[in-house]
């Protein structure tokens, strides 16, 4: 089976193609979105999404979020004594979701469409390739989120749109898309973006705010730093979210039995936030730009992503685009509908014979050559595009170069993505080396072919004529050269933690949630949450399925009250 | 039915202006289409849609004008694919962009839309351009003279309310007003120097230094920015070129006790480095000191690289000796000079010696009577130049004319006189890589005079011997497979090969500009003119 997924920054979600249009599926806990969250204990006890979100308060060492913020990279977090790459970490969200759709359709999805963000550069997207195939689920496709979203947004009327604006800012990038749809053909005109900008730099930006404003930070600065970052960003998040519906919000968090506390006003963080907000405008202008599209003529602004609730950024998209955006689509589930969609085209799900979608490279491609300027000085790389950004994909394209010296041996070259003219500046996708017949410098031409698949993944072929023979090569790239044991490794690394069964979900994120109610406040609001604690436990002894329903539903209703009364 | 053409046979259907017809025929046809297989295909059907849409909008187009009864009929056809090819081109680009001369005043961002009815914030926005400009074109002109403190503190404010309207503006007005305040800062540069840090601030023009796409007002703005920057942190006592710039700084010429005081080195860096990158600065610097410290006290303060250094040295030699021998053949045409006393055979003699065996003044006056004319007179005065050398000098020259074949018949010559020089001494090595062949003397060995005869047989025929040569920078880039060819022939390091080419005095110098001749030679067909315009 075929599933379309958003695998988010802050939420995962996961959407099939069924009866004729794209559905969600909800997780054990009956909900559309999964946290992007893994929490791990000593012992190899895991949790994934809510409960490890919750866990994260009370566990902030051992639980990580965020961190597809670090996919492509080289870095690791230890959860518990377990090393973990953002692809494993990936992977085991990957893995609940692919469970959640076993248990509402009964039969286990085997391959998926996986959403990434257009920006997202080569090494990002062949990370979350690997993520999928840690997961057991083979990635069919890549599809650029605000591709999706424009799918989603285009299906759900079908009639022609002139070209329209995707404007997707998630937990932790940002994109921009300009789609137009006519005659069930979805064109991306351009693309372009920010990977490095989202809802979490906003929380960022909340926490420098308060943080020398709080009231009791004495308290809070003898805490471990991590759990200290740990409650100010979950404080942070929590906060804008109350921003988005107030003109002031209370920045809040328990240490011990002692709130630490600050009053945001929505002034205060707009004032803070301009830098971020300004940030949104270069990619739109590169988009517009880059399509020759003047905004006046844009059809609609559609927005996707949770950080584009927050009205900090409403604000400034008025002012960007002289209008209100088109707020139809689900902000959160847009992308995952997407992608269902998307797996819906591949599969020949019915209803869709008439839809194609056509997208970009959003980045340009290229090799590494060396110049001579006018005072006669060398620049060695020098970016030579191969690929120019935005150019429609798939596509494939040949560029012809010459060996250096006599009796060249080899030669290679550098690869890179990227839009600085220094090869320096850009992100270097790997290296190719070719062996040639020994001759005369320049005598050996060697064909170098870029090929770009629909997917956004880059393939090398590069041929040498000249003798006659040419081969083939795939890019080589030392990530590549790895991945096919570190899949297998990291598959028997995740198969050792121990994942809770599924119907013991809800009892493990209620667990996790009382938990962190019992940290997150004091008092005698504590002491009631804290006897709740001991009776659910006491009702999880008894093993009886109805007991624990009635205890948990009671335990849940207790903390709802208390965070609906909050006396802080 | 006739036959149908590109693009209407890829998108099947006959030619129309209907561009529903177009794109409903492309919706068809990419469905027909497994772009994942057949990427060729695609990227054809892609470049038909786009091209029958450009024909549907170019037809519609004069059908406009036409309607308009114009009666230019096809010379409307003309204009229009005319204004057509210029939209492909980039909005920002602009030829007359450093041509600061000539147009006093940059388009008013406002004007291109006379909207009669601005908003409250459009007119004050226009208020402070037309403040601004004013500011920036003191009596409507390009001026050199900096900005008051008054003029400085109004322009501020000025720029501050268009900051604030772009701001507030929507996208287009803001890209219109970061590109117009871009442009405008580029055109009145220096006088604008206060303003570029502030419009940098509010339009991140930095964030656009080094991409493929940078806008030319930004390269140069950019730039400048740096120089700006770097004069700033020059100036801090930290900074590792703080001691350099102080004593470049100081009027007077550098005594000895001020050569103990910084490394020469130092020095050395700071001077390249800003008349490569940022030659405004050098005016900050003594002139004086600057030339006192200078390994080429003929470069003078120019504000040019080290390398254009030796491009003007090429210059006045080629420029001063046809002077001198214009004016004696005037005298001798006058018969008053008495210097002219070789035979006939004589000369022809010389004329063989220079060209090969079979050549005599006759043959070359009949191909090139301005040189042979030149020629004549170095035969007879030998102490102003001597014959060869007066050829080999032209030869030089002639780059500036030449056409391809004579372009690499000159190269190969360069490669022949360098390789003989290197083998000389480094005293001759240098003053051959300065193309100063006034008095040298190369020692030829039979084949290489014999081929150098042949090469500069020629380069006469092809007629350009006899240019007067006008000198200046040129500027060109190095295919990669010749910079490695370089390096191989050479020896050198990749670094050290650079440092050769980047520094007048080091010693690898004529190590790597003899390699790079001898590249060339090796394949001159792959060469691109520019490169052998420019060895």
């Amino acid at each position: 089976m075929l599933v379309g997924i958003d695998l988010g920054t802050t939420n995962s979600a996961v959407a099939l193609w069924r009866d004729g249009a794209p559905q969600l599926v909800p997780n054990a806990l009956g909900k559309e979105l999964t946290p992007s969250a893994v929490s791990v204990a000593k012992g190899g006890q895991t949790w994934v999404g809510e409960a490890a979100l919750d866990r994260m308060a009370t566990h902030p060492r051992d639980t990580a979020t965020s961190f597809k913020r670090m996919i492509g990279t080289a870095s690791t977090v230890t959860l518990a004594g377990t090393t973990l790459t953002p692809e494993d970490l990936s992977a085991m969200v990957l893995r609940s979701l692919a469970d959640d759709v076993e248990a509402a359709t009964g039969e286990r999805p085997t391959e998926a469409v996986i959403t990434v963000p257009a920006y997202f550069n080569e090494r990002q997207r062949r990370a979350t390739r690997r993520a999928g195939e840690i997961a057991g689920l083979e990635v069919r496709r890549l599809i650029n989120e605000p591709t999706a979203a424009a799918l989603a947004f285009g299906l759900a009327d079908r009639g022609d749109r002139e070209p329209f604006l995707v404007f997707d800012l998630g937990g932790g990038t940002f994109d921009v898309s300009i789609v137009e749809m006519f005659d069930g053909i979805v064109e991306v005109r351009a693309s372009a973006g920010d990977n490095r900008l989202g809802g979490d730099d906003f929380d960022e930006v909340l926490v420098k705010l308060v943080e020398p404003i709080l009231d009791g930070r004495e308290l809070l600065e003898s805490l471990p730093a991590d759990q200290r970052r740990a409650l100010l960003n979950l404080a942070a998040e929590r906060t804008r979210r109350a921003l988005s519906s107030a003109e002031q919000a209370e920045f809040r968090i328990a240490v011990g039995d002692t709130p630490v506390t600050a009053t945001v006003t929505t002034e205060a963080f707009e004032e803070a936030a301009a830098g971020l907000v300004k940030r949104l405008r270069d990619p739109v202008i590169r988009a517009l730009r880059d399509c020759h599209i003047d905004v006046k003529t844009l059809s609609d602004i559609v927005l996707v992503g949770g950080a584009t609730r927050m009205p900090v950024v409403r604000k400034a998209l008025t002012r960007m685009f002289g209008r209100f955006p088109n707020a139809t689509v689900h902000p959160d589930h847009a992308v995952a509908l997407g992608a269902a969609i998307q797996a819906g085209l591949l599969s020949g799900g019915e209803g869709l014979e008439e839809i194609r979608i056509t997208d970009v490279a959003p980045f340009t491609l290229g090799v590494g050559t060396a110049t001579r300027d006018a005072h006669g000085r060398f620049h060695e790389d020098i970016f030579a595009p191969i690929i120019e950004r935005n150019t429609p994909v798939p596509v494939s394209r040949m560029e012809q170069f010459c060996t250096l010296a006599d009796n060249q041996k080899q030669v290679t070259f550098a690869i890179y993505q990227g839009e600085a003219r220094d090869v320096k500046k850009n992100v270097k996708l790997g290296e190719l080396t070719v062996p040639v017949p020994p001759r005369p410098a320049g005598e050996v031409a060697v064909d170098v072919r870029f090929t770009y698949d629909t997917s956004g993944l880059l393939d090398v072929d590069v041929s040498v004529p000249a003798n006659g023979t040419s081969r083939n090569l795939v890019i080589v790239d030392e990530e590549d050269r790895r991945s096919q044991k570190d899949v297998t490794e990291s598959r028997k690394r995740l198969d050792k933690l121990k994942v809770h069964p599924r119907d013991e979900a809800e009892n493990v994120a209620m667990m996790a949630r009382a938990e962190r109610a019992y940290e997150g406040f004091t008092g005698s609001a504590r002491e009631v949450i804290g006897q709740g604690l001991t009776d659910f436990k006491g009702a999880l002894e008894k093993q009886d399925p109805r007991i624990i329903a009635d205890a948990r539903e009671g335990l849940g209703r207790l903390i709802d009250e208390i965070d609906a009364h909050s006396p802080l | 039915m006739s036959r149908r053409r590109f693009p209407w046979d890829r998108l099947g259907i006959d030619e129309t202006s209907d561009t529903g017809a177009i794109r409903k025929a492309y919706a068809n046809a990419l469905r027909a289409t497994n772009v994942d297989e057949d990427i060729a295909g695609y990227a054809d059907l892609r470049r038909a849609r786009d091209q029958a849409l450009w024909l549907a909008a170019q037809s519609q187009r004069a059908d406009e004008e036409d309607s308009g009864d114009l009666g230019l009929g096809d010379l409307g056809d003309d204009h229009d694919a005319e204004a057509e090819d210029a939209d492909w081109l980039d909005d920002d680009y602009d030829d007359d962009l450093w041509d600061v001369g000539s147009s006093a005043y940059h388009p008013d961002p406002f004007a291109p839309a006379p909207d009669p009815a601005l908003s409250e914030g459009q007119e004050r926005a226009k208020a402070a351009w037309q403040a601004l400009t004013g500011i920036l074109y003191p009596e409507g002109a390009v001026s050199d003279d900096a900005v008051t403190l008054a003029e400085m503190e109004d322009g501020l404010a000025a720029l501050d309310a268009l900051i604030a309207r772009a701001d507030e503006a929507d996208i287009a007005e803001h890209d219109a007003l970061d590109g117009a305040l871009a442009d405008l800062f580029a055109r009145t540069w220096p006088r604008s120097a206060p303003f570029v840090e502030p419009g940098n601030a509010a339009f991140h023009w930095m964030g656009e230094d080094g991409s493929i796409e940078e806008r030319p007002a930004l390269m140069f703005l950019n730039q400048r920015l740096k120089g700006m920057r770097f004069h700033n942190k020059v100036q801090q006592p930290g900074h590792p070129l703080h001691k350099a710039w102080t004593e470049l700084s100081r009027p007077g010429t550098a005594g000895i006790v001020d050569r103990l005081k910084v490394k020469r080195l130092d020095v050395h860096k700071l001077i390249t480095g800003i008349r490569d990158r940022y030659p405004e600065l050098e005016s900050h610097l003594a002139p004086e000191r600057v030339a006192s410290w200078d390994p080429k006290p003929d470069a003078g303060a120019s504000s040019l690289g080290p390398r254009v250094v030796r491009g003007i040295v090429i210059m006045l030699v080629i420029v001063a000796v046809p002077r001198m021998l214009s004016q004696c053949t005037e005298t001798s045409d006058d018969g008053v000079n008495p210097a002219i006393a070789l035979s006939d055979s004589a000369v022809d003699a010389k004329v063989a010696e220079m060209f090969g065996p079979g050549m005599d003044m006759k043959t070359v006056t009949a191909e090139d009577p301005k040189l042979a004319r030149e020629l004549l007179v170095a035969v007879n005065r030998p102490e102003i130049v001597q014959p060869v050398n007066l050829l080999r000098l032209k030869a030089i020259g002639s780059a500036e004319v030449a056409d391809r074949g004579a372009l690499e018949a000159r190269a190969e010559l360069k490669a022949i006189w360098l390789t003989a020089a290197q083998a000389k001494s480094a005293q001759t090595c240098r003053m051959a890589i300065n193309g100063d062949l006034r008095a040298l003397t190369l020692d030829l060995d039979k084949k290489d005079r014999a081929r150098e005869q042949t090469l500069l047989r020629q380069l006469l025929a092809a007629k350009v011997l006899s240019h007067l040569p006008k000198g200046g920078e040129t500027r060109y880039s190095i295919p990669g497979w010749l910079v490695g060819d370089t390096l191989e022939r050479s020896g050198l390091s990749k670094g050290r090969l650079t440092a050769a080419l980047t520094d007048p005095e080091s010693a690898d110098r004529c190590k790597a500009e003899t390699a790079l001749a001898q590249a060339v030679t090796a394949a001159p067909k792959k060469v691109p003119d520019e490169v052998l315009r420019g060895l």
